[in-house]
């Protein structure tokens, strides 16, 4: 069938593709601009309704006409709707390429949906085939309803309940299961336990030699530069031994625990879930608490003191460092006031300090781990979340030592 | 048979495999392996477990690169054409991996369309169209905006498929196709692949010991040998499960147990 009138089609995009129809009339004055799929299609008025006349090579356009753009153009040309069919007609085509069918299957299902009935003339058959092969969405619903945002708030109350009440759950089990691992009745395999304590211990030792001994080395710059001014330059020691061993070598050795070890915890707990693994344990009977969180725990524990130390011995180093050389004070001076200002009371607060931030780096990674969804995203998910809620959680616990003490003046 | 001589001209057309050796160090694969997949059709190599089957797909794919031997898509080396023509080569050659590989943090629209974006100049709204009539092809339309981890097994192996075709390619690879599917499923699946070779005309590689897939799916296929480390056999797999001179091949197609000193042959 010969084409009786061609008309350009519209080079701007559809915004909507229930807009008003316009007349043929209108549409053929349109100033029209070069656009980059002209060569791709035109629209075609014909006896029998309107045409989509597909042409060139669409294997090698760069840009391609979308679906909402065309189906405008073919029922606001010529009125395709009120005529009840349309025709794809596809003899220009030089190639049969499947973007040709993206496009047929598209139109035809939004045709469809007016009752245009599309026709195929000259069309290829691969182009035909993929276009049945194309099954369109069930009609069935499948959306999601909205619930009441009342409802919506008291679900998500209830789910922070419960994430409490999970918490509650894993601190009780660590404090009914350390005796267990004491007396070595614990479902954990003594060689993972000793490779936690190397991972938490000996390999951390790099990382925090270098942040403590900086901590300590910028702790003495300050004090000391400021101490001069007053030709206090002897209380450095007691600025440096008092901060490092009743804060900063606690709280710096956390953080680093926090990046380092909570974050590796979590992601690997996180793994083992996605993975089944956990779900494997529990079916050979495995406690995964047993089996995962307590040597973590006990790990942990145990390492962070023991760091603090190390750590708090480095700070001091630092600070000492600086005194010999900006304020020439000699090692043994700056240790002997040490001895004298420093009392074994804020190592001891520091010690436990350094407890409880294990206690809690070392919980909040495997709780958060073990509740990750089944996939790689929440994988990275739970290591950040470990890191931030440990951060978070270690200012907070500091804050309430800072608190208990200033009462209790020590 | 599949079987190419390593004497003659490399065909114009397909896929061909010739005088491949596949190793890891010192460990060899497999070795001197030369065949020839036949444009718009189905080639399944098949083989027990641990016999290299996908790791001779992970050599055709371009993800590893052989010691020995040529693959020659089309008349074109994979290995010794420049840089621009061998990313143009990969940009013709569709992966569905066992595990799907969906990226999980992005919608199922996203895995599809992301081939678009990197290497098309298709506008957001051209991908869109794209992508809906890949999903439909697929038997997924309408599930643009899903998450992978909201899918059943099935569905992840046909958004996988969908992804996989996204750029209209020539080359189809498939790797374990029906692993973890059930037995509907699975039929649905080989049904897809051979109308989506069909009508796409695609040359379709898949690797697989699923035997009612193998009878169902294959034009052609090779038995890779887990003890000789070599091709023992090539051919329809409905003829070599009736007369394949090897008896492992005739054993493993006819699902039945093997002598511990049944020989190749």
């Amino acid at each position: 069938m010969r084409p009786n009138k061609t008309i350009a089609h519209n080079p701007k995009p559809a915004t909507c593709q229930n807009r008003e129809i316009r007349s043929f009339r209108y549409r053929a004055f349109v100033p029209q601009t070069a656009s980059p799929t002209s060569n791709l299609y035109r629209i075609e008025a014909r006896p029998d309704g309107v045409a989509l006349v597909l042409a060139g090579d669409w294997g090698a356009a760069t840009h391609l006409p979308t679906t909402p753009r065309v189906v405008d153009e073919l029922l606001g040309a010529t009125g395709a709707d009120a005529s009840g069919q349309a025709v794809v007609d596809g003899r220009e085509l030089v190639s049969a390429h499947p973007r040709v069918a993206a496009l047929v299957y598209g139109v035809n299902q939004q045709l469809r949906k007016r009752d245009v009935a599309l026709r195929y003339e000259g069309l290829p058959e691969s182009v035909q085939a993929l276009v049945t092969l194309a099954r369109p969405a069930a009609a069935t619903d499948t959306t999601v309803r909205r619930a009441h945002w009342l409802t919506r708030l008291g679900e998500r109350g209830r789910m922070r309940l419960g994430s409490v009440s999970n918490t509650a759950e894993l601190i009780g089990n660590a404090f009914a299961a350390t005796p267990k691992l004491a007396v070595g009745r614990a479902q954990a395999r003594w060689v993972d336990f000793m490779a936690l304590i190397r991972e938490t211990g000996a390999s951390s030792l790099p990382v925090v030699t270098i942040v403590n001994l900086l901590i300590g080395a910028v702790l003495g710059f300050v004090g000391a530069v400021q101490l001069a001014t007053f030709g206090a330059g002897l209380y450095l020691a007691d600025l440096v031994g008092i901060a490092v061993a009743r804060e900063m070598a606690a709280i710096m050795t956390a953080f680093i625990m926090a990046g380092r070890i909570g974050a590796t915890f979590a992601a690997h707990l996180a793994t083992m879930e996605a993975n089944e693994e956990i779900d494997a344990l529990r079916m050979i009977g495995v406690s995964p608490f047993e089996f995962l969180v307590l040597p973590r725990l006990t790990a942990l524990t145990l390492m962070m003191p023991l760091l603090f130390l190390y750590a708090a011995a480095l700070g001091i180093g630092g600070g000492m460092i600086v005194a010999e050389l900006v304020l020439n004070t000699s090692p043994a001076s700056f240790l002997g006031r040490l001895q004298d200002a420093v009392a074994v009371r804020h190592f001891v607060i520091g010690f436990i300090k350094a407890v409880c931030f294990g206690v809690l780096i070392a919980l909040a990674s495997c709780y958060l781990g073990m509740r990750a969804g089944r996939n790689a995203a929440e994988v990275g998910r739970a290591a950040t979340r470990t890191v931030v809620v440990s951060i978070i959680g270690i200012i907070v616990i500091d804050a309430i030592f800072a608190l208990c003490t200033n009462a209790l003046g020590v | 048979m599949a079987e190419l001589d390593a004497s003659q001209p490399l065909p114009e057309r397909g896929i061909a495999v010739r005088d491949l050796t596949l190793a890891y160090g010192d460990t060899v694969v497999q070795q001197e392996l030369s065949f020839h997949v036949q444009p718009a059709s189905i080639f399944v190599i098949m083989g027990v477990s641990g016999c290299g089957k996908s790791t001779l797909l992970r050599h055709m794919i371009d993800l590893e690169q052989a010691e020995q031997g040529d693959i020659v898509f089309d008349g074109h080396r994979l290995w010794t054409e420049d840089g621009v023509e061998r990313a143009a080569l990969q940009r013709r050659i569709g992966v569905l991996f066992q595990s799907t590989a969906l990226w999980s943090s992005m919608s199922v629209g996203e895995n599809v369309g992301l081939p678009l974006q990197l290497h098309t100049r298709l506008s957001a709204a051209e991908i869109r169209d794209q992508v809906a009539f890949k999903l439909a092809l697929v038997g997924l339309a309408g599930q643009e905006s899903r998450m992978p981890s909201e899918l059943s097994g099935g569905m992840q192996k046909r958004a996988g498929l969908a992804r996989a075709i996204a750029l209209d390619p020539d080359y189809l690879f498939l790797d374990e196709p029906s692993a973890g599917l059930d037995p509907i499923t699975s039929q649905r699946l080989d049904s897809l692949i051979m109308n989506l070779r069909d009508a796409l005309q695609l040359s379709v590689i898949a690797v697989t010991h699923e035997l009612p897939s193998i009878f169902t799916i294959a034009d052609d296929s090779i038995y890779l040998d887990n003890e000789s480390r070599r091709a023992i056999a090539h051919g329809d797999p409905r003829t070599l499960a009736e007369h394949a001179e090897q008896a492992r091949v005739r054993a493993f197609l006819n699902r039945q147990p093997i002598a511990a000193d049944d020989g190749p042959s």
